[in-house]
This record gives structure tokens, C-alpha cells and sequence, in this order.
């Protein structure tokens, strides 16, 4: 190379080496405008969602919308990278050249997020559709609704009405927090659910025939049945036989960490009279904090790590999922993972639980221990781990222990005794083993699942109203002024229609629990109290305040 | 008075004198690319040392700092990502250089006598510059870069008799602590830089003592010119190999910017531990051999590396095979690269 090509070389790798420091600049400039947020982040399109992406911008604008502000967007994940599916998946179809399904499953986020996933499989969340064979489903579908469509009984102006569906309140109500069968429409007329596709490990299905009686349009796009689908139930029953959907933290399409980080997120299930877990929360110091410190919590934090990202409150996620700096910022998506009583049966029971995370209810100290792979305390120290970034051992194990002590006289006074009253009746044949057709089954269900729930839930998370009044105080009041007379009024018919025997087991039952110290007021009388209680009023406040 | 006569008075070098320092005619080979790299370790280096500085205005040696302030420099502070990944891809790059400036010397014999002390202030050289980037790479406090200084402390507590004592001297105790980052910083910032400039200079030193090896081609004819001017025509070589460097520099910093793993958390150990590449070799070694006998191998091998001239030229002189060094050397470029892939695409 003579002297002067290298010359030229040299100015020539100058200004290319000029050029990429003009490009640093720019890359720095727009970098600082997004943090700014003068600019949207940069979106990368993949070559294989543009065409989604063109036409849906015009079709359901929204989505694009939604999806161009997501993470998902900014790292050049696409349509296709989630909606993919195999050829032999039940509900996959040709959509311009790609073969994809519509309902995105734990699977299909399984293959970027496959650890989130197993954790989330494993969890409580996940196992919510086992509503469908439950107390609260019979309410929906039967008492609610009907287990079967029915002929309207007079018109309805204005719109043909031409038949009833059933099962309307348990798809719009139970289902869309617990979740659906997802059930795609068969040629013969009926349903085809995961239960006919029987799928493999991999969400394949391996009932061929259910697969041959998909009904699909004129474009071969399954006929998804509109009872099931939408729905965006955390413990949804997909037809690939996986359970759950991520959306119902991670709102599609923008699946923001943000929204998932925040009480309301948790609000659109974790409400209303049985389980006002969102109400307790805001009644709290914690969602009193963080109501006036939001601007603190650095919710757009990557990790948000309590401790390191933010510590000026916790919200849901704090306690029940998120890292924090005692944990080494491990995160779950088994929310179970540090709850140490479940407060949603009648009687609360200690979260023990076996290697298939199923709460050990056996009594025997020995078969205990050799079932529980993972204790309540175990779980109980998690949350204690996070407890402590704001609060001393000490007043966390005082916490605790005003928390169990709640629970447990919930449990001994009223959940016990009431469950034992009414396996009395049945076991004595003086109710039906049909639910919710006695009166004395709906007062036992507001008790415990409606008041007996929210005092516990209350004492949990530290909401004294909820505890008290919305709580136990119903609780008392629905036990002593409902169940009670309830149970002495079958009594009485019992005897009155030829059922002595029967009638007199019950009673021993009611009367023995009444006859326990902490019931004895209520027939014998309080006097004592009661006008230790009235001294005291006129010592305070002198003789005109009676009560 | 002009400037020239001004610094005439000062400065006791004549323009002459100074030509024939600067000027030094340069054997003829450099004409070839592959011998005109022997500068870019010491270019790169020079990178290292401007970077270095612009990062050690932000940088902060301890563990309850040192991975925020790595976070602050690759987010908050204005083209603290680009300097960062400069500075990390100029490290690989140095690696690289040095790597292949020891086996070009290697395979063309420059480290026979007299050249036996360069080579092995060459080896000195490669050994300083990994341990930098070792140091250097414990720095950002990520959880693989704390794991693997752990890892390193303990291998070299396994060393017979001095092992505890190096675990004690990297880690400044018996195990990683706050004392140990700025250990870390001062070896990566100051001891390392220092050692590898004394080394260059002496390096350098007796390279102008004895003057480049000269090498002749079968393509070459005779009677042509042997060397040519150091200024301008070797310089500008240089120079466009700089730019080169510096255009690579920069796509890679902004194609592949470096960036930031899960901060260290001493109380989880990763699944998958793993060094920086160029430790590779050494770890997949370790796990090849038990304790001590790797450790013993392996200080064995880095004994013969520094001593090969020696070994070489007895050899030479006392067996026929005259070019053994030439088949040794392909064996161990085999097992290197061999070592290195198998380490990358093992899970454990």
C-alpha cells in the first residue's frame, strides 16, 4: 500500500470513526428524550408481526396501542412470538400465512417465561377453576342461574329474545376471576373442552375425533364458545390442559409490571363481601401509605426490589410476590408461598402443606410430619422477611400473635361449633343435603363465608373495621340472633312432626355449645357484666347515658 | 525567540537526534498486516486507560455501592453506557491482541536467544493482563462476576502452602467482605496499569535494543530493500489499525452494549457460575482434574509458557527435532480453543 492510498485510508476510517461518535450521540439523545419522556422507547417491530401489527393498527388500533408501550415491544417481541401454535393444536388456525391461536395460555408464556410459569402452576392462583366443582358454582349455576338453557316467559321489547342461558351468571361472574373450561363449539352442536382433547404434556391433543368436530368459519378459524371466551380467569382451564392465565395480572397487550405492582390490579378479584382483601388493604396503614407516598414507590422500577427499588409502602405484591432485599430479591408467582393460615374455608386451617402444595388436614402428629414438606412457620418467616424492612422482630411476632388469636377464636366460638351444628342436622336428616333450599344454609354461608372471611381477612391485614364490625360483630349477631333460633326452630318442628330422637341429638349439640363458657351469656344471662359495664358508663359520663 | 529555539534551550535533543529516535528503520516484514500488530495490545491499552479514568469518576468500590454505581453509569450518566461498553469490549479486544501477538511470536521463533527475557516480560505482560480483567470484571458486582471472584479466591486457596495466604491477599480476609471491592479497584485501577506500563517500557526497551526480528519470506527477492522508515510509513500503518480498532470499538459498544446481570447476593449461589471467557480454558481444566493435581498442572503449564525459550532451545540443540516448538504449539492452540469451546457450550 503506497503512502498516499494509506492517506487516504486513514481520512476515510476518520470519518467513519466520526460517524459512529455522531451516532452515539444521537443513540444518547434519543435516549435521554424516552426517560424524559419526550419520545416513546423505540419499538422493533419483528418482521413476522409487521403485517399483524399494519393491520391491526387500523383494526383494533388499541392493541397496537397497548403493545407498543409494553416491554414486549421495546425487546422486538411480537404478535406472533405469543400467539404461535403448532398445526395439531386444537384451536390453531391459518391467519395470513402464521399459524396461531387466539387464547395465549401459561404455555405459550412458558416458552420465554418458563420458570414464572412453573411457579405460577404450583399455586393456589392457578387452581382457582376448581370453583367449577364447588359450593359458590352450585350458587351461580343453580341457585343463581340453571344448569340448563330455558324458553323466556314473555317477551322482552326490543330484543328477540329467544332463549335463556343458565349458566349466564357463572361466565360473567365466577369465571372471570376463577375461570372458564375454555370450550370451542363442536359440528354436532355441543362443546369441546379440554376434558374431550385429553392433550399431552406438550398441549397437544390426543382424542383426534374431538379434534375432528371442531366447528370452524369460512376461513377455518375455530368457533370459540362465547360462554368461555372471553375470559381472562386466573385459573382458566385451557383447552392445552394448562391452567391459568397470565393476563389476569399482565393485561394484555402491554402486560405493564406497573398495573401488576398496584392494589387495583388485585382488586378486580380480591373484593365485595366475602373476600374484601382490596377494601381491608386500603383500610390499613399500608394502603393509607401507600395511597399518599404512590409517587415513591418507583413502580416502573425493573426488579422493584422492596428495600432497594422503593420502601416507602407495601401493596399486595409486596408482601405476597415480590423480591425484597432479605429474600435476595426472589421474586414468585406462588402467592401462597408466605401466607401461613388459608382463611377461606369455614374454619381456618395452617397452611402445612405437602410436596404437591395441598394443605395436610391430618390429625395425627406423626403422619403430619411425614406428609408436610413445607410448614405454615416456614411460610410464616417469608412474610416476616418482608415484615421486617419496616417494623422490629418484636412487633411483627406481636402482630402475629394478635392475628392468630383472632383466627383462632373465629374458629373455636362460632366456625367450629356452627359447622358442627349444621353436620347435626344432616347427619340427623333434618335439613336436605341440597344447598341453599333452608334458610339455615344461607345464614351458615353469610357467617362464614361472607363475615366469618372478612374478620379474618381483617385481623390479616390489619384493618380494625373490618375485623370488628364488618366481622366478628356479624359474625356474633348472625350466629347467636340467626343460626341459633334457626336451629332451635327445626328442633321444634322436628318434635312437633314425629322426629324426637332426631330433634334431641341436634339439641344436645346446640346446647352443649351454649353451655361453653364463652357461649353461657347467652342464654343464662350477663347481668354481672352487664352492670359492671352500665357503672362504669355513668362513672364516665354521668347517669343519663344509658344504653 | 521561535518556539524550536525556545524548547532547543530546555530540552537537550537536537532535531536530528530526535529524528534518529523516532525514525528507526523497520525491517521489512512490517510491511505485512499480521506483523503490524503488535502495537494494538499497547493501543488498546491506551483505550483502557482513558475509559478507565471517565469510569472511576463514577465508580464506587464498595458492595452496597459498587452495583448501583455500575446501574448509574450505564442508565443516569450521559454516555456513561458507551464509555462502559468501550471500555469492556477494549478489554476483550487487548485480551485477544495479547493472546495472538504471544502465539505469532510463538510460531515464528522471535523468542529465541537473544530474545528469551522479552518473551517471558511478554508472558508477564498476557498474565497482568488477565488478571485485570478478572479484577476488572469483580468490579461491577453482578451475581456471576462476585460468584466468580469467590470461585477464583477459592482456587486459589487450593494451591499448596501459599493458597491460603493468595485467598487472604485477593480477598482481604478469609471471605469476600467490604474490604474486598476496593481491593479489587485499587489492583484494577492502579497496581495492574503501573505493572503493565513497567513491563511495556522494558518491553519496548529492549525490542529497540535489539532491534525487530527480522524475517524473510520465499516470495521476497533478493537484493530489495530490508527496512523502511518508522515515520511516516510505518506510523500511519499504525495509525489506520487505531482507527480500525476504534470504528470496531464503537460498533460493537453500541451493537452489543455491555450489560448489567442481577446484583450479587452472597447468600444465593447461581446455578451456573461461569468466568469470563478467557478464563475458560483455566476453569474447564480445574473441573477436568481434582484439587490439587489441577492446581499443580496447571501452575506446571504456566512454568513451561514462561520457560519455553529455555526449553525450546534445549531442544534445539541437543535432539533432531528442530521445529518440535511448532507441533507443541499447534497441540496447545488446539487444546486452548478446544477447552474454551467446551467450557462455552457446557450448561455446568
Amino acid at each position: 500500500m503506497t503512502l498516499e492510498t494509506k492517506r487516504i485510508v486513514i481520512a476515510a476510517l476518520g470519518g467513519l470513526f466520526l460517524l459512529s461518535l455522531v451516532f452515539v450521540q444521537w443513540m444518547e439523545t434519543a435516549r435521554k428524550a424516552e426517560e424524559a419522556g419526550i419520545r416513546a422507547p423505540h419499538v422493533s417491530v419483528p418482521a413476522s408481526s409487521r403485517e399483524c401489527v399494519e393491520c391491526h393498527a387500523e383494526e383494533n388500533p388499541g392493541i397496537v396501542a397497548h403493545w407498543e408501550g409494553s416491554t414486549h415491544a421495546e425487546k422486538g417481541v411480537g404478535c406472533v412470538e405469543c400467539h404461535t401454535a403448532e398445526l395439531e393444536e386444537a384451536d390453531s388456525y391459518l391467519h395470513h400465512g402464521e399459524q396461531i391461536a387466539t387464547v395465549v395460555t401459561p404455555l405459550d408464556c412458558a416458552r420465554c417465561h418458563d420458570h414464572e410459569q412453573a411457579e405460577f402452576a404450583q399455586s393456589h392462583h392457578a387452581a382457582a377453576g376448581n370453583i367449577l366443582a364447588s359450593l359458590d358454582n352450585f350458587l351461580a349455576e343453580t341457585v343463581e342461574g340453571a344448569r340448563l338453557d330455558f324458553d323466556p316467559h314473555s317477551p322482552t321489547p326490543g330484543k328477540a329474545v329467544d332463549m335463556v342461558s343458565g349458566l349466564a351468571s357463572a361466565y360473567s361472574g365466577c369465571q372471570q376471576c376463577h375461570g372458564a373450561k375454555v370450550a370451542i363449539e363442536a359440528s354436532d352442536g355441543g362443546l369441546i373442552t379440554v376434558d374431550d382433547l385429553a392433550p399431552d404434556s406438550d398441549g397437544r391433543p390426543t382424542d383426534l375425533d374431538a379434534v375432528g368436530r371442531i366447528a370452524r368459519d369460512e376461513n377455518g378459524k375455530p368457533l370459540m364458545y362465547s360462554g368461555t371466551w372471553p375470559n381472562t380467569g386466573i385459573g382458566r382451564l385451557n383447552l392445552d390442559g394448562s391452567r391459568g392465565s397470565c393476563t389476569a395480572c399482565h393485561s394484555r397487550h402491554d402486560f405493564s409490571p406497573r398495573r401488576a405492582r398496584q392494589p387495583e390490579n388485585c382488586g378486580k378479584c380480591h373484593l365485595g363481601p366475602d373476600h374484601p382483601q382490596k377494601e381491608i388493604y386500603e383500610e390499613s396503614k399500608h394502603g393509607i401509605a401507600f395511597r399518599d407516598l404512590k409517587d415513591e414507590m418507583n413502580l416502573d422500577a425493573e426488579e422493584w426490589i422492596l428495600g432497594v427499588d422503593y420502601a416507602a409502602a407495601p401493596t399486595c405484591a409486596t408482601c405476597h410476590m415480590s423480591g425484597n432485599i432479605r429474600n435476595g430479591g426472589r421474586i414468585t408467582h406462588d402467592p401462597g408461598e408466605r401466607i401461613s393460615w388459608t382463611n377461606r374455608p369455614p374454619v381456618s386451617t395452617v397452611m402445612d402443606t405437602d410436596i404437591n402444595h395441598g394443605i395436610v388436614t391430618d390429625t395425627d402428629p406423626e403422619v403430619r410430619r411425614s406428609l408436610i414438606h413445607d410448614t405454615a412457620d416456614q411460610k410464616r418467616d417469608r412474610m416476616k422477611e418482608v415484615c421486617s424492612h419496616c417494623h422490629t422482630d418484636g412487633y411483627v411476632n406481636s402482630f402475629y400473635e394478635q392475628y392468630d388469636n383472632l383466627v383462632i377464636l373465629y374458629n373455636e366460638k362460632f366456625a367450629k361449633p356452627g359447622l358442627a351444628i349444621m353436620s347435626a342436622l344432616v347427619q340427623n336428616d333434618l335439613r336436605t343435603s341440597t344447598q341453599f333450599d333452608e334458610e339455615i344454609e344461607w345464614t351458615w354461608f353469610y357467617l362464614w363465608h361472607h363475615e366469618g372471611r372478612r374478620a379474618r381477612h381483617g385481623a390479616s391485614m390489619m384493618a380494625p373495621d373490618y375485623t370488628h364490625w364488618h366481622g366478628m360483630y356479624e359474625v356474633a349477631e348472625r350466629f347467636y340472633m340467626e343460626l341459633i333460633p334457626q336451629a332451635r326452630e327445626i328442633i321444634e318442628h322436628a318434635r312437633e312432626t314425629g322426629l324426637r330422637s332426631q330433634g334431641a341429638a341436634v339439641e344436645q349439640v346446640v346446647d352443649e355449645i351454649l353451655a361453653r363458657p364463652e357461649h353461657v351469656w347467652f342464654e343464662e344471662g350477663a347481668e354481672e357484666a352487664a352492670a359492671r359495664i352500665r357503672e362504669e358508663m355513668e362513672r364516665r359520663y354521668g347517669g343519663t347515658q344509658r344504653n | 525567540m521561535g518556539l524550536r529555539s525556545w524548547l532547543g534551550d530546555r530540552l537537550p535533543v537536537s532535531g536530528q537526534q530526535f529524528r534518529e529516535l523516532t525514525n528507526e528503520p523497520v525491517p521489512y516484514h512490517l510491511k505485512r498486516w499480521w506483523f503490524a500488530l503488535g502495537g494494538t495490545p499497547a493501543y488498546l491499552f491506551i483505550v483502557q486507560i482513558f475509559t478507565g479514568i471517565l469510569l472511576a469518576f463514577y465508580y464506587e468500590a464498595s458492595p452496597t455501592t459498587a452495583y448501583e454505581s455500575v446501574e448509574y453509569i450505564t442508565r443516569e450518566v450521559s454516555f456513561g453506557w458507551y464509555i462502559r461498553s468501550v471500555h469492556k469490549w477494549a478489554a476483550t479486544l487487548m485480551i485477544v491482541a495479547v493472546i495472538l501477538h504471544q502465539i505469532r511470536v510463538f510460531f515464528t521463533g522471535a523468542y529465541r536467544k537473544p530474545r528469551e527475557i522479552n518473551w517471558i516480560v511478554g508472558m508477564c505482560l498476557l498474565f497482568a493482563t488477565l488478571m485485570t480483567g478478572f479484577t476488572g470484571y469483580s468490579l461491577v458486582y453482578e451475581q456471576l462476576s462476585f460468584w466468580g471472584a469467590t470461585v477464583g479466591a477459592n482456587i486459589a486457596d487450593s494451591l499448596p502452602f501459599v493458597g491460603t495466604f493468595m485467598k487472604r491477599m485477593m480477598l482481604a480476609g478469609d471471605a469476600y467482605n467490604q474490604s474486598t471491592l476496593s481491593r479489587f479497584f485499587i489492583l484494577h485501577a492502579a497496581v495492574l496499569p503501573v505493572t503493565i506500563i513497567m513491563l511495556l517500557v522494558v518491553h519496548i526497551s529492549i525490542i529497540r535494543l535489539q532491534g525487530v526480528t527480522e524475517f524473510k519470506f520465499q516470495d521476497e527477492e533478493e537484493g530489495v530493500q530490508k527496512t523502511f522508515n518508522f515515520f511516516p510509513d510505518h506510523l500511519y500503518t499504525e495509525i489506520l489499525i487505531g482507527l480500525v480498532l476504534m470504528v470496531v470499538l464503537s460498533a460493537l459498544a453500541t451493537i452489543l452494549p455491555a450489560t448489567l446481570g442481577p446484583e450479587a447476593n452472597p447468600l444465593q449461589t447461581p446455578e451456573v457460575i461461569k468466568p469470563e471467557w478467557f478464563f475458560y480454558v483455566a476453569f474447564r481444566w480445574l473441573k477436568l482434574f481434582s484439587g490439587t493435581a489441577a492446581i499443580l498442572s496447571m501452575g506446571f503449564i504456566v512454568f513451561v509458557m514462561f520457560g519455553w525459550p529455555f526449553i525450546d532451545g534445549w531442544i534445539r540443540k541437543n535432539t533432531r527435532f528442530k521445529e518440535a516448538s511448532v507441533w507443541i504449539g499447534i497441540f496447545g492452540v488446539l487444546v486452548i480453543v478446544g477447552l474454551t469451546l467446551w467450557e462455552a457450550i457446557a450448561k455446568h
